[in-house]
């Protein structure tokens, strides 16, 4: 994967795109530009480059609000800051406000995110490795049952959902929030695809023939193939939970197993709803931020993961 | 493109290719009882999480709600009275229409950015990616925020951009607020979709490129040829998704009223929005059911004929 | 049975009023069994009554919880009433929702605890605000009277030196403040239907009368087509800013830089203004709203809530306990201390209350003006059971008029109206 171990983690750079610098940096020394090392474009970095504007301007605008006092919030333009840099003392009155509540949000979402995200990439990846490996009947009906089921809005499923759980008993509980999150559609067909694509069937039947169980053939020859798909399927589960809102909203009343986006609902409402609630936008704000970061991290470390490139290579030839 | 995993816990779903044409194993492997075992979990809990809440949905929507007298049971009576409801049409054909201009524009930009980013022909593709996927790690309330003031005519940029140009644009009139949730779901799905399709590419085997470039193979035949069949497969499930996505189209809808005041938004903008308000504020859980389940079909049957179309240039290459 | 301590203001009247309703209220916490409250509130202030209650009553433990604001609230309650579990034994509900609990008997009567002797201690209109059929559901926790909040600075800048006392005087000094520059204007409308309806109200239009499950609406008694041709003409002159919305961001900004002249809303902009608009500090003042007629005293409600009992609520005898105490009773100091503006007149009336100087108001006596608006607000209001749904739905019809100038507010109400009568008839009601 030559965005981690080749040269071009010097990015930015425009000098880069020049031959001279590019052997300078080149560990492998192989032809000067090939597949895994061409030419650097300058016209489609700046095109891209672009795009990237968009994605994060909006973004800019949140750290540099993030830095403002709400004085300074609603008195001065959106781009410009503020008359003081307030980052830290956001930062700190966020980990204080209402006795500290943020912090057990934190950890809530965190909670949520670990074990919703693992539980549902490894039956995602199971279910979908069987409908891409495994012959067994029914796999069309379970197909069609779960499109048909995705396209109902879940809005108007919330309800039937709450009161299901409620006769369960697990309302209020981070079981209501966790159940659901351990189902994730997408993720099982891009599973299902992944699988297809990316682990040869004679290697599993390989596998077999010296004596290995499914389950097996599965966790040891199968998974790490899937890698690529899994990491991506780990970090839209990751992130969609991170981000749930409606479903904890109708299930819990218990602030204390509130995940981050309730609570920052509710603080963001006490100032955005007709009232007398407290205005505090800048804490909002500053929360929205230190929710991204963690995100942010993830990204940034579970990106390596993605050389699928390499086993499959290695199968084939 | 999703949208249901923000305020669902699962990304939205929906097959892509038919199972029978999948690359099944050539030797047929028996009906192993592994295959039920593997999808079991998965199954188990899909069940308790969407069937058995569609099904008593399903039940809901035989029957009217009254604030005064109770449940009792009306037949189809929601169903006739639904297809004869014009604010539940207007907001069908609303979303057909946003789904017909933004899910082929995200779509293309997606597929463009995933094959810049793959060609590596970019400075900082690093951040480039991290930065384009970023949005879509931004929860609603925040980006809310954000486009409020981006869009903003009084106090936002879009205002001194209004003041320098000497124009006098609203991007938030009621003819103009369609195309900006265009832009913000744009905005929050693009990077979505560009690591899916990133994603893929990632997992075409290497010698492909490297054989096409022994050819003399330009970059535009290597991704003509190559690339785009490879991501056949994914783009089916990306844009049946995104057509889930944007039938379930709700937080933007939700949330701008409480940001600009006559906007267009109404309580019946998008279906989903319908139910939603029906169910909630209207105390009709049965109505928004027979809304569900309606828009559940139109959904399917939509999704259904992009999905053979999509097959069959499939196969015509 | 321990005898409540006694709030300062509360008068020694109530004493056996209380008493009788521990006893008849039998158990809770008599028997030395544990209790635990479960309590919804967005209202952060009854939290500061729990440790002086909770002192008192050692077997009664109460857990305040934030279950959302206003509509997110009355689903969660529908939906745990729905369920038969999680009921909680208090609930915060705005006036409006009051009928919309009480009427389908989903709020617990309070007769049966002695809630009658209370009355006099309220404001009338609050009372009013938590009958419902002659019975009384709920007790008032906090209230807006309608005030106007001006901008004093902006107004004399416009050669404004009073602020208008009658609605005449209003419209006249709206056309100054607007002759100041294009971006000023005496206030703003995008559609807000609490407060048209605070001027119906203020005006004497009645336009929903309420019997058991009979509701009339008419949107055309006197009262009513006063108040909406005059904020009518409002419109069609141009006189307000139809481009800002109450609550957002903009609104934060015009306040804070002068553009907006006045506001007239519920007298609990008052803790919130300071936030809202850093900036202005010192330039604001508080009067009552202009009125219909020279030299009269009448006033209108823009907003308020109550708590009251869930008829599936475990312990009710113990909530009624905790119920009196923070919205009546001792717990009432704390939580004025902590800015809740309270329509219990033995508060108002106090000079503790009357004469504390506001700095950010110039050192006006807010809570004087603000005591005089809650008594003057003006009796017989009722809101629709249906309310809340009402309320969801005005948002949809208002747009093409304040966006286009094309149709007009009586027009708008009659629409309403007619949506109105359809969905009140089809959930049972007769709506006519």
């Amino acid at each position: 994967m030559p965005s981690i171990t080749s040269p071009q983690t010097s990015s930015g750079k425009a000098v880069a795109a020049t031959s001279g610098v590019s052997m300078r940096h080149s560990r492998r020394r192989r032809r000067l530009y090939t597949v895994e090392n061409p030419k650097k474009s300058v016209t489609l970095t700046v095109v891209t480059g672009l795009f990237t504007l968009y994605c994060l301007l909006p973004l800019g605008w949140l750290v540099i609000n993030a830095t403002k006092s709400q004085s300074d919030f609603v008195s001065s333009f959106g781009l410009a800051p503020g008359h003081r840099f307030a980052l830290w003392d956001n930062v700190v009155e966020v980990f204080r406000y209402q006795d500290g509540i943020f912090s057990r949000w934190l950890l809530n979402t965190l909670l949520y995110v670990v074990v919703g995200a693992t539980v549902s990439t490894f039956l995602a990846a199971l279910a979908g490795y069987a409908l891409a490996k495994l012959r067994f009947s029914g796999k069309r009906v379970f197909l069609f049952v779960i499109l048909g089921s995705i396209a109902v809005p879940g809005i108007a499923l919330a309800i039937p959902q709450f009161l299901l759980f409620a006769k369960l008993g697990i309302t209020n509980t981070p079981w209501a929030v966790l159940i659901p999150c351990f189902i994730n559609p997408f993720g099982l067909y891009l599973m299902w695809v992944f699988t297809a694509e990316a682990v040869p069937t004679d290697l599993l039947e390989a596998a077999k023939v010296d004596g290995a169980g499914e389950l097996r053939t599965f966790i040891q020859i199968a998974l790490p193939m899937l890698a690529p798909a899994s990491v991506t399927v780990l970090l839209f589960s990751f992130v969609s939970i991170w981000n749930n809102y409606f479903l904890p909203l109708i299930m819990l009343k218990d602030p204390n197993w509130y995940p981050l986006t309730i609570g920052l609902n509710e603080w963001n409402k006490l100032g955005s709803t007709a009232g007398d609630g407290a205005l505090i936008q800048n804490l909002v704000i500053t929360a929205a931020l230190l929710t991204i970061v963690p995100l942010i991290i993830a990204f940034l470390t579970l990106q390596r993961y993605w050389r699928s490139g390499l086993s499959l290579g290695a199968v084939k030839g | 493109m999703g949208h249901p995993s923000r305020l669902d816990t699962s990304a939205a779903a929906t097959t892509s290719t038919d199972p029978t044409e999948q690359p099944v194993p050539a030797r047929e492997r028996g009906r192993t009882p592994a295959g039920l075992a593997f999808i079991a979990p998965f199954g188990m809990l899909f069940a308790l999480v969407y069937i058995v809440p569609i099904l008593y949905a399903a039940y809901l929507s035989l029957f009217q709600q009254k604030l005064i007298g109770g449940n009792t049971f009306s037949g189809l009576a929601n169903y006739r009275k639904l297809v004869q409801d014009a604010q539940f049409w207007d907001s069908v054909g609303r979303v057909f229409g946003f789904t017909l201009i933004q899910v082929p524009i995200m779509l293309i930009l997606a597929v463009a950015l995933a094959l810049a980013l793959d060609s590596r022909r970019l400075h900082g593709i690093r951040f480039m990616r991290v930065s384009i996927f970023l949005p879509y790690a931004v929860p609603a309330v925040v980006s809310t925020l954000m486009w409020g003031f981006l869009l903003g005519v009084k106090y936002g940029l879009f205002g001194s951009l209004d003041d320098a140009l000497g124009v006098n644009l609203d991007p938030f009139a009621p003819n103009t607020t369609l195309i900006s949730i265009g832009v913000m779901v744009t905005w929050a799905f693009t990077g979505f979709n560009m690591l899916i399709f990133y994603a893929v590419l990632k997992a075409v085997p290497h010698e492909l490129y490297e054989a096409a470039a022994l050819d003399g193979a330009s970059e535009f035949q290597v991704v003509r040829r190559v690339k785009l069949p490879a991501l056949r497969g994914s783009l089916v499930i990306a844009v049946i998704f995104s057509i889930i996505g944007t039938f379930q189209m709700f937080n933007e809808p939700q949330i701008l009223p409480s940001m600009v005041a006559n906007s267009g938004i109404t309580t019946h903008y998008t279906p989903n929005l319908y139910a939603y308000n029906l169910a909630f504020t209207g105390s009709q859980q049965g109505y928004a059911a027979a809304l569900a389940l309606v828009m559940a079909a139109i959904t399917i049957g939509v999704a259904y004929a992009v999905q053979i179309r999509g097959l069959r240039n499939a196969f015509d290459h | 049975m321990r005898l409540h301590r006694k709030a300062r203001f509360l008068s020694a009247a109530l004493v056996p009023m209380l008493v009788l309703a521990g006893c008849s209220g039998g158990t809770a916490g008599s028997d030395g069994k544990q209790v635990n409250l479960t309590v919804w509130s967005w209202d952060g202030t009854v939290e500061k009554s729990v440790p002086g209650f909770e002192a008192e009553n050692p077997n009664i433990k109460v857990k305040v919880v934030n279950a959302g604001s206003s509509y997110d609230e009355y689903t969660a309650l529908d939906n745990a009433i729905q369920a038969g579990s999680g009921v909680p034994d208090l609930a915060m509900f705005e006036y409006f929702a009051v009928p919309y609990f009480a009427i389908p008997g989903k709020l617990a009567d309070l007769g049966k605890f002695g809630v009658d002797g209370l009355e006099k201690d309220y404001v009338r209109a609050a009372w009013n605000d938590v009958t419902v059929n002659g019975k009384v559901y709920g007790l008032p926790s906090d209230y807006g009277p309608s005030a106007m909040f001006y901008n004093e600075a902006t107004l004399k800048k416009a050669g404004v030196n009073e602020p208008p006392a009658t609605w005449d005087e209003y419209y006249e000094d709206a056309k100054k403040v607007h002759a100041l520059g294009g971006n000023y204007y005496i206030a703003q409308d995008t559609g807000d239907l609490f407060f048209l309806l605070s001027l119906i109200w203020q005006a004497g239009g009645r336009p929903f009368k309420v019997n058991g499950t009979k509701v009339h609406i008419d949107f055309t008694d006197e009262g009513t087509t006063k108040a909406v041709a005059f904020w009518q003409k409002m419109l069609d002159e141009h006189l307000l800013n139809t481009k800002i919305t109450a609550w957002s961001d903009d609104w934060n900004r015009a306040l804070n830089d002068g553009t907006l002249a006045s506001q007239i809303m519920g007298g609990w902009l008052t803790s919130t203004l300071p936030d809202r608009a850093p900036k202005a500090a010192g330039q604001f003042r508080v009067a009552l709203m202009p009125q219909w007629t020279q030299g009269d005293k009448v006033g209108a409600e823009n907003g308020g809530s109550a708590f009251g009992i869930p008829a599936a609520a475990k312990h009710k005898d113990a909530a009624y306990k905790f119920l009196e105490y923070f919205t009546h009773g001792a717990g009432l100091s704390p939580r004025v201390e902590a800015g809740a503006f309270v329509p219990v007149t033995p508060v108002l009336d106090s000079t503790d209350f009357q004469s504390k100087p506001s700095s950010y108001f110039g050192d006006q006596k807010v809570g004087a003006v603000l005591a005089q608006a809650s008594n003057s607000v003006a009796s017989g209001w009722q809101f629709p059971p249906f309310f809340e749904w009402a309320r969801s739905i005005y948002g949809d019809l208002v747009s093409k008029f304040y966006t286009t100038g094309e149709g007009s507010l009586a027009g708008i109400l009659e629409e309403w109206k007619q949506r109105m009568v359809k969905y009140g008839n089809e959930q049972g009601f007769t709506v006519d």
